[in-house]
C-alpha cells in the first residue's frame, strides 16, 4: 500500500487535494492515519498571537497621517469609467484612422502604378522604332505597293485587246518598271523564308520579263499566249490572296504592327 | 462574485474625478482588516503600520489601474500582501548583511544560536507563543506570508498564489515547507525544553 507523503497530508488537513482518496486511505491505513492525527496536533498547537484590534479611529490617524502624501488626480482624466470609455473611443478612432490612411494609401499607390504603367506604355510608343523593325516595315509597304501595282497589271493584261496596239505600250513600260521592283522582293522574301511569296514572285518575274522584252515586241499572239499562262497559273488569284495576307499599309505606316507578317 | 458597495464605487470615481478626501472612506474602511494581515506576517506593530500606509498609498496612486468589477477590499488586501511580502524580505536581507559583516564565524554561530534558539530562555520564559515566533523566523519570507496566510488567514491556495503574485503550485509547495520547518523546529525546541 503507498502511503500518503507529508505534503498530502498538509493538504488535506488544510481540506485541499484529493479529499475522497485520502479519507478513504486514511481510514485504511493507521500509519498514515497516525500521521495525520499528529499533523493535525502540531497544527492545533500553532495559535499565533493576533495584535489588539484596532478601534474605531485607527482608520482615521491612518487617513491623517497619508491624506498629505496623496497628489490630487487631475479630473479631467476622469474616472475608470469614463476613461475607458474614451480610451475605448481612442483606440476605435485611432483604428479607423488608420485604415482609413491604409485605404486612402492604396488608392493612391494603385493609381500611381497605373499612371507608371501608361507612362511606360506612352514611352514604348514613342521610343525609336530599331533598325530592323524599320527594314521590316519598309519591305512590307514596297511588296505592298509592289503587289498593287503587279495585279492592275495583270487585270489589265487579262481584258486587254491583243489588236489595239496603242494599249499594249503603257503595259509594257508598267511591266518594265514592275520587273526591277520584282527582282528586289523575291530576295526579301526568301530571306524571311515564306516560300509561297517567293514562288508567286518567280512567277511573276517570269510573266513581267516577257511582257517587257518580249522579242519583236508584243503582238496579239504573244498577248494571247501570256493571257492565257496567266490565266492557267491563276497569278492574278495568287497575287490577290498575297496582298490580303500583308497587314494594312497605313498601320504599318503608324506602327501599329511589328511589321513581320509575312 | 462579490459585488463592491455602492460608496465605495462612488469614493473611487469621485477620488479619480480630483476629490482625494474621498479616499478617506475606504482607508477608514479597510485600515484594521490591512493591519491585521499584515501584523501577521510582518510579526510586530511598527512594520505593520508602514504596511498599511504603504498599501493604501500604492491603492490610490494605481487607483485608474483598478477594474471595478473586482472588490476593493480584495484587491487593497493582495496589495497589502504584497508590501508585508517585500517588508519582511527587506528585513531579511538586513539580518544576514548583519550577520555577515561579522567576521568571527564562531561569534556568529554562537549569535544565531542566541537569535533562534535558546531553550533556558524559553524555559524561562514559558511560553509556547515565543518558541513558535522562534520558529516563525526560520522561514523564509515567502514561506512565512502563505503560511499564514494558509494557517491564520484560511485563504485557499489560489488565492495566496493571487494575492502573492506567484503559481498556485509554487503558494502550495510554500505553505507544505512551512509546515515541515514549523513541526521540525518547535519539535527540537520541545525536546531541548
Amino acid at each position: 500500500m503507498k502511503h500518503l507523503s507529508e505534503e498530502e497530508l498538509v493538504a488535506r488537513a488544510y481540506g485541499e487535494g484529493d479529499k475522497v482518496t485520502a479519507e478513504q486511505h486514511l481510514n485504511d491505513c493507521p500509519e498514515c492515519a497516525k500521521a495525520y492525527a499528529a499533523l493535525l496536533g502540531d497544527l492545533a498547537e500553532l495559535r499565533f498571537s493576533d495584535p489588539l484590534p484596532r478601534d474605531s479611529s485607527y482608520g482615521e490617524r491612518v487617513w491623517q497621517s497619508l491624506s498629505g502624501s496623496l497628489p490630487e488626480y487631475d479630473a479631467a482624466e476622469r474616472s475608470w469609467l469614463g476613461g475607458g470609455l474614451w480610451r475605448g473611443l481612442r483606440y476605435a478612432t485611432a483604428c479607423a484612422l488608420l485604415l482609413a490612411c491604409a485605404f486612402v494609401g492604396g488608392r493612391l499607390w494603385e493609381r500611381g502604378r497605373t499612371q507608371s504603367s501608361a507612362a511606360v506604355n506612352q514611352q514604348q510608343k514613342q521610343r525609336p522604332v530599331e533598325p530592323a523593325q524599320q527594314r521590316e516595315r519598309v519591305v512590307v509597304v514596297l511588296l505592298s505597293d509592289h503587289l498593287d501595282r503587279s495585279e492592275r497589271l495583270l487585270v489589265e493584261l487579262k481584258h486587254v485587246d491583243a489588236e489595239s496596239t496603242e494599249l499594249v505600250s503603257p503595259l509594257r513600260n508598267e511591266a518594265r518598271s514592275l520587273l526591277a521592283a520584282n527582282r528586289i522582293c523575291p530576295q526579301n522574301a526568301r530571306q524571311d523564308d515564306d516560300p509561297a511569296l517567293t514562288t508567286a514572285l518567280d512567277r511573276l518575274d517570269h510573266l513581267l520579263d516577257e511582257l517587257a522584252n518580249q522579242p519583236g515586241g508584243l503582238n496579239a499572239a504573244a498577248l494571247s499566249r501570256l493571257q492565257h499562262e496567266m490565266n492557267a497559273d491563276g497569278l492574278l488569284f495568287e497575287v490577290r490572296v498575297l496582298r490580303t495576307r500583308l497587314p494594312d499599309r497605313k498601320a504599318v505606316l503608324d506602327g501599329r504592327t511589328n511589321g513581320g507578317a509575312i | 462574485m462579490i459585488r463592491m458597495d455602492k460608496s465605495e464605487h462612488e469614493a473611487i470615481r469621485a477620488v479619480l474625478a480630483g476629490d482625494k478626501d474621498a479616499y478617506s472612506t475606504l482607508v477608514m474602511r479597510h485600515s484594521s482588516n490591512l493591519f491585521r494581515v499584515a501584523f501577521r506576517i510582518t510579526g510586530n506593530e511598527a512594520d505593520a503600520d508602514d504596511v498599511v500606509q504603504d498599501a493604501l498609498l500604492r491603492g490610490y496612486r494605481k487607483l485608474k489601474s483598478f477594474e471595478s468589477r473586482s472588490e476593493f477590499g480584495t484587491w487593497i488586501y493582495r496589495i497589502a500582501v504584497r508590501c508585508a511580502l517585500s517588508k519582511i524580505g527587506d528585513r531579511k536581507v538586513n539580518e544576514n548583511r548583519r550577520i555577515a559583516e561579522r567576521t568571527d564565524l564562531e561569534s556568529d554561530q554562537l549569535q544565531i544560536a542566541d537569535e533562534a534558539a535558546d531553550p533556558e530562555r524559553l524555559l524561562l520564559s514559558g511560553e509556547i507563543g515565543a518558541m513558535q515566533e522562534i520558529a516563525m523566523e526560520g522561514l523564509s519570507a515567502i514561506e512565512r506570508t502563505a503560511f499564514v496566510l494558509r494557517h491564520m488567514e484560511g485563504r485557499s491556495t489560489e488565492e495566496i498564489a493571487k494575492a502573492m503574485g506567484i503559481q498556485p503550485n509554487a503558494a502550495k509547495q510554500s505553505v507544505y515547507r512551512a509546515v515541515q520547518k514549523l513541526r521540525r523546529c518547535l519539535s527540537t525546541l520541545k525536546v531541548k525544553v
